[in-house]
C-alpha cells in the first residue's frame, strides 16, 4: 500500500466516512464512567445513528477505534490484535483524560497514553469527556465538524473585583 | 408492547440538535480551567503545579506549561488559587494533532 | 486506635455498634479466632508489610444486625511467610488468600493451589511486599475441563461499550457450566500508586478507583484516615457526602436498569431507563458540578455544597420517570420472565462468600454499611432485601433503594447541607472507613506515618467481593443468553476488582 499523505487521508476519510461510520470501542483500564458516556451515545438524549455512527462489535466491521484508558501494559496485546483486525482506512480516537497521558504517568503497570502503542488521529480531553464532547470528537474525526482548541489560549484576563498583589 | 409504543409517544423527543445547535446541558458541565496571566507569578505557579494530581500542569521557566488533554477539570487549581484561575466553558476539546493541545501561558509580566 | 490485647474465646467482645475494634491475635491462635468470629461477615482480609521479614494480616469483620453493625480488625504478625489456612473455615478469604500471596509471597499453610487474581502472568510488576519466590509448578490451581464440556474463551475486549474482562467459560453446549473471570488486564496497581501521598492527594486517584462508585470509594477512604487522625467533618459536609451518595446510588440503579433491558432485548425499556439515567447525570451535574460526582469528597468533609434548589426542583420528576418505566418493566411479562428464577444466589452462596450489595440482600442477607450508627445515616435507613436471590431479586431491592435514596436526600437537605472541611492533622495512624456504594460496602484502610502520609492504603470497593459470587449465580441452570442480564444485575465493575 502507497504510503498516504495525512491530507489525502483526511480527504479519504470525509468521504468515506463522513455519512456512515462505524465504531469499535476498546478499554485499556479506564475506571468505567467513559464507557459509560460512550454507552450513552446511542441513548434518546443523543442517538449517535441520526449523525450516521454505529457501533459494531466486530473490529472487522470498524471504520474507527474509540479508545479509554491509560493503555496498561498487561493489555497491548489485546489492543494491538483489535488495531491489527480493523482494515484500512481507520481512526483511532483515543478519549479521557487517561488516554491522553494524565490520571497515571508511565510506570510498570500503564504506559500513560494510548499513543504510545497505538497511532492515535484525534484526542479527546475530559474525565469523562461528556457524550456531547464525544459527539464533537467524532464529528472533527470525520472531518465534519471544525477543531476549536487549537485556538482557545486557555487565559482571561485579570478579574478586577478580585485582583491580589503578590501571593 | 402497546404500552411501551404509547408511553413512548408521549414522552416525546429528547434528542438534542448538537452539533447543528448547542445543547443549552452543557453549561452545567466541568470544563478545562483558563489561567489569568496577570495574576501567575511563579510563586502561584508553583503552587498549582503541586497541587495538580493529574499531571497536566508544570513550570516551563517564565512559563506555565498547560497539557489540556491530561487535564481531568478537577478544579484543585482553582481552589489553590482562585484569583489566578477561573473556568474556561470550554467541552469542544478535540483535537488531531497533540501537541495542539500543549498550551505555553507566560507568567505574569512576560510577553504573551 | 490502639489495638488491645485480648485473650481468645470465650468472653470475647464482638462488635460495638458504630465502632471499630482491633486486636491482635497471635498466629497460632488466629484459627480458633476465625472460628469464633464466623457468626459476622468476612468483609476484607489483607496484609501490611511491617518490620523486616514479619508482615502484618489483617481481618477485618462485619456485624449486619441492625441496631448493632460494627466492625472487628484482627492483627496478626506473619513470621515464616505461612499462616493456618483460613479459606477452610470461611471461604470467603479465599480470593484474599491469593491476592495476598501476589503480593506479599506469604500463603495459608494447607499448601492448596492457589488462583492468579491480580496480577498478569509473565510480568514483574512491582508489589507491596516481598515477591513470592519463584514457584513450583503445583502453586497455582490447576484447570482442567473434560467430560462433554469445552472451554469459551471470552474477551477482555468484549461488546461495545463495555469494560475489558475476561471470561472464562465452561459451557457443554447451551448450559454454563462454570465461569471463571481474570481480571488482571486492569490492573492499575492503586495501592501502590497511593503510598507516599496525603489523604487529599490519594483522593483523586480513589475516586478513580471505580469511577461509578467515585463517592463511595472516596467516601471510605476519607473516612480512614480521619478515623486515623480523629478528624471529624463537619455535619452540615458529613450530609453533603450522603447526598452525593445517595445520587450515585440513584442514577447507578438507573444504568442497571437500562442494563438489563439491553440484556433482554427490550429496545423500548432500554431507551426509557436511558432517559431516566441521562436526566439523572444532568441533575448530578446541576447540583454537584460533575455528572459522575467526581470531587464531592474532600479529606475532612466535603468540597462542594450541592444546589438544593435544583434537586427539588428537578429530583421529583427524574424520580417519577424512573418510577414510572420501572413500574412498566414489571408490567412486562416477557422481561419479567427472564429475571425469574435467572441467576439464583441462595443465601447460604451469598453468606458463605461474604457477598454485599443488593446481590446479598436479594438472597435474604442484611449487609448494609449504612445502618452502622454514627453520622449522617444514624439509624434512619430502612434496608431492603428480597428472599429469591434471582435477578427479579435483585432489580427489586434496587427499586426499593432508589425510592429510599429519594426519602434520604429529602431528609438531609431539610437538616441542612454545606461544603465544609475539618483540617486533617498530619500525624500517624491507622483507620478504617466505609461507605454503602450502589454495589455494596466499599471498604478502604489506611496507615499514615508521622508526616501523615500513607504507608499503605487498602481499597476494597463492593466489586472486589462480589465478583466471586457471579460464577455461582452464573451456575445455577443457567444458559449463555442469561449471563449479560446476571451481569446487568450484579452490576459491578471490572475496574472496582482490578484496581
Amino acid at each position: 500500500m502507497t504510503p498516504v499523505t495525512a491530507e489525502e487521508l483526511r480527504e479519504t476519510i470525509a468521504r468515506q466516512f463522513g455519512r456512515s461510520l462505524h465504531i469499535r470501542t476498546l478499554d485499556t483500564g479506564s475506571c468505567a464512567v467513559c464507557e459509560q458516556e460512550i454507552r450513552l451515545l446511542t441513548a434518546p438524549h443523543y442517538d449517535l445513528h441520526r449523525l450516521g455512527f454505529f457501533f459494531t462489535p466486530a473490529p472487522r466491521h470498524a471504520d474507527l477505534l474509540l479508545v479509554t484508558g491509560p493503555m496498561i501494559r498487561a493489555f497491548e496485546v489485546a489492543a494491538r490484535k483489535t488495531y491489527d483486525a480493523m482494515p484500512g482506512p481507520k481512526v483511532v480516537v483515543a478519549t479521557g483524560a487517561c488516554a491522553l497521558g494524565g490520571v497515571y504517568p508511565a510506570d510498570p503497570f500503564t504506559h500513560g497514553t494510548v499513543d504510545a502503542v497505538l497511532p492515535v488521529d484525534v484526542w479527546i480531553p475530559g474525565c469523562p469527556p461528556s457524550p456531547l464532547a464525544l459527539l464533537h470528537g467524532l464529528g472533527v474525526a470525520v472531518g465534519k465538524l471544525a477543531e476549536k482548541v487549537r485556538d482557545l489560549p486557555f487565559t482571561a484576563p485579570d478579574d478586577s473585583e478580585r485582583t491580589r498583589g503578590d501571593s | 408492547m402497546t404500552l411501551w409504543f404509547v408511553r413512548g409517544l408521549r414522552r416525546g423527543v429528547v434528542t438534542t440538535r448538537y452539533p447543528a445547535r448547542p445543547d443549552p446541558s452543557a453549561a452545567s458541565l466541568p470544563t478545562p480551567p483558563a489561567f489569568r496571566p496577570g495574576q501567575l507569578t511563579a510563586g502561584v505557579a508553583d503552587r498549582l503545579v503541586a497541587v495538580c494530581p493529574g499531571g497536566a500542569l508544570r513550570r516551563d521557566d517564565r512559563v506555565l506549561v498547560y497539557d489540556v488533554g491530561a487535564c481531568a477539570a478537577c478544579g484543585r487549581c482553582a481552589t489553590e488559587a482562585p484569583h489566578a484561575v477561573t473556568s474556561s466553558g470550554e467541552f469542544e476539546l478535540a483535537a488531531t494533532a497533540r501537541s495542539v493541545l500543549i498550551k505555553r501561558i507566560p507568567l505574569r509580566g512576560e510577553a504573551p | 486506635m490502639t489495638p488491645t490485647h485480648l485473650p481468645v474465646p470465650p468472653s470475647l467482645p464482638r462488635t460495638v455498634p458504630g465502632e471499630v475494634t482491633a486486636f491482635q491475635v497471635a498466629s497460632p491462635d488466629l484459627e480458633a479466632v476465625v472460628r469464633d468470629l464466623g457468626g459476622l461477615r468476612l468483609a476484607d482480609m489483607f496484609a501490611a508489610g511491617s518490620d523486616g521479614d514479619a508482615t502484618t494480616l489483617r481481618l477485618v469483620w462485619a456485624n449486619d444486625t441492625a441496631g448493632q453493625a460494627g466492625y472487628v480488625i484482627t492483627e496478626t504478625s506473619i513470621e515464616n511467610g505461612e499462616y493456618p489456612a483460613l479459606s477452610e473455615i470461611a471461604p470467603a478469604a479465599f480470593v484474599e488468600e491469593c491476592e495476598i500471596y501476589e503480593q506479599f509471597g506469604i500463603r495459608p499453610a494447607s499448601g492448596k493451589p492457589l488462583n492468579r487474581i491480580m496480577l498478569p502472568p509473565h510480568a514483574d510488576l512491582p508489589t507491596l511486599g516481598h515477591k513470592p519466590q519463584p514457584e513450583p509448578e503445583e502453586a497455582r490451581a490447576p484447570h482442567i475441563v473434560g467430560g462433554q464440556a469445552f472451554e469459551f474463551p471470552f474477551g477482555p475486549v468484549r461488546q461495545v461499550g463495555v469494560e475489558s474482562l475476561y471470561y472464562g467459560l465452561v459451557t457443554s453446549g447451551e448450559e454454563v457450566v462454570d465461569l471463571y473471570l481474570f481480571t488482571w488486564h486492569k490492573h492499575r496497581g492503586l495501592e501502590w500508586r497511593l503510598r507516599g501521598k496525603t489523604p487529599e492527594q490519594a483522593l483523586f486517584l480513589a475516586e478513580r478507583t471505580e469511577g461509578l462508585s467515585a463517592v463511595a470509594v472516596g467516601w471510605a477512604l476519607a473516612a480512614a484516615a480521619e478515623a486515623a487522625t480523629g478528624t471529624r467533618p463537619p455535619e452540615t459536609a458529613q450530609r453533603t457526602r450522603a447526598v452525593a451518595l445517595e445520587l450515585e446510588r440513584l442514577y447507578n440503579h438507573a444504568a442497571a436498569m437500562a442494563a438489563l433491558c439491553q440484556a433482554t432485548g427490550l429496545a423500548v425499556g432500554q431507551s426509557a431507563a436511558e432517559i431516566t439515567l441521562e436526566r439523572l447525570l444532568r441533575l448530578n451535574a446541576r447540583v454537584f458540578g460533575h455528572r459522575y460526582l467526581f470531587g464531592v469528597i474532600a479529606a475532612g468533609g466535603a468540597s462542594r455544597a450541592p444546589d438544593a434548589d435544583a434537586i427539588t426542583s428537578e429530583l421529583p420528576n427524574a424520580y417519577g420517570e424512573f418510577k414510572r418505566t420501572a413500574d412498566a418493566l414489571l408490567g412486562t411479562n416477557s422481561f419479567v420472565d427472564r429475571l425469574e428464577a435467572t441467576g439464583i444466589l441462595t443465601e447460604a452462596q451469598a453468606r458463605s462468600l461474604g457477598l454485599v450489595g443488593p446481590v446479598a440482600r436479594a438472597a435474604g442477607l442484611t449487609a448494609d454499611a449504612r445502618q452502622v450508627p454514627g453520622a449522617p445515616y444514624g439509624t434512619r435507613v430502612t434496608v431492603a432485601t428480597g428472599a429469591a436471590g434471582d435477578v427479579l431479586a435483585r432489580f427489586s431491592v434496587m427499586l426499593a433503594e432508589a425510592a429510599e435514596s429519594v426519602r434520604l436526600i429529602g431528609e438531609f437537605l431539610r437538616e441542612g447541607t454545606a461544603a465544609g472541611v475539618t483540617e486533617v492533622p498530619r500525624t500517624a495512624g491507622t483507620g478504617l472507613g466505609w461507605a454503602e456504594s450502589p454495589r455494596g460496602e466499599a471498604l478502604a484502610w489506611v496507615a499514615l506515618d508521622d508526616d501523615g502520609r500513607i504507608t499503605r492504603a487498602r481499597l476494597r470497593p463492593a466489586s472486589a467481593r462480589n465478583w466471586r459470587g457471579f460464577d455461582d449465580a452464573c451456575r445455577s441452570q443457567n444458559v449463555f443468553t442469561d449471563i449479560p442480564i446476571i451481569e446487568a444485575s450484579f452490576w459491578l465493575t471490572a475496574a472496582g476488582m482490578a484496581r
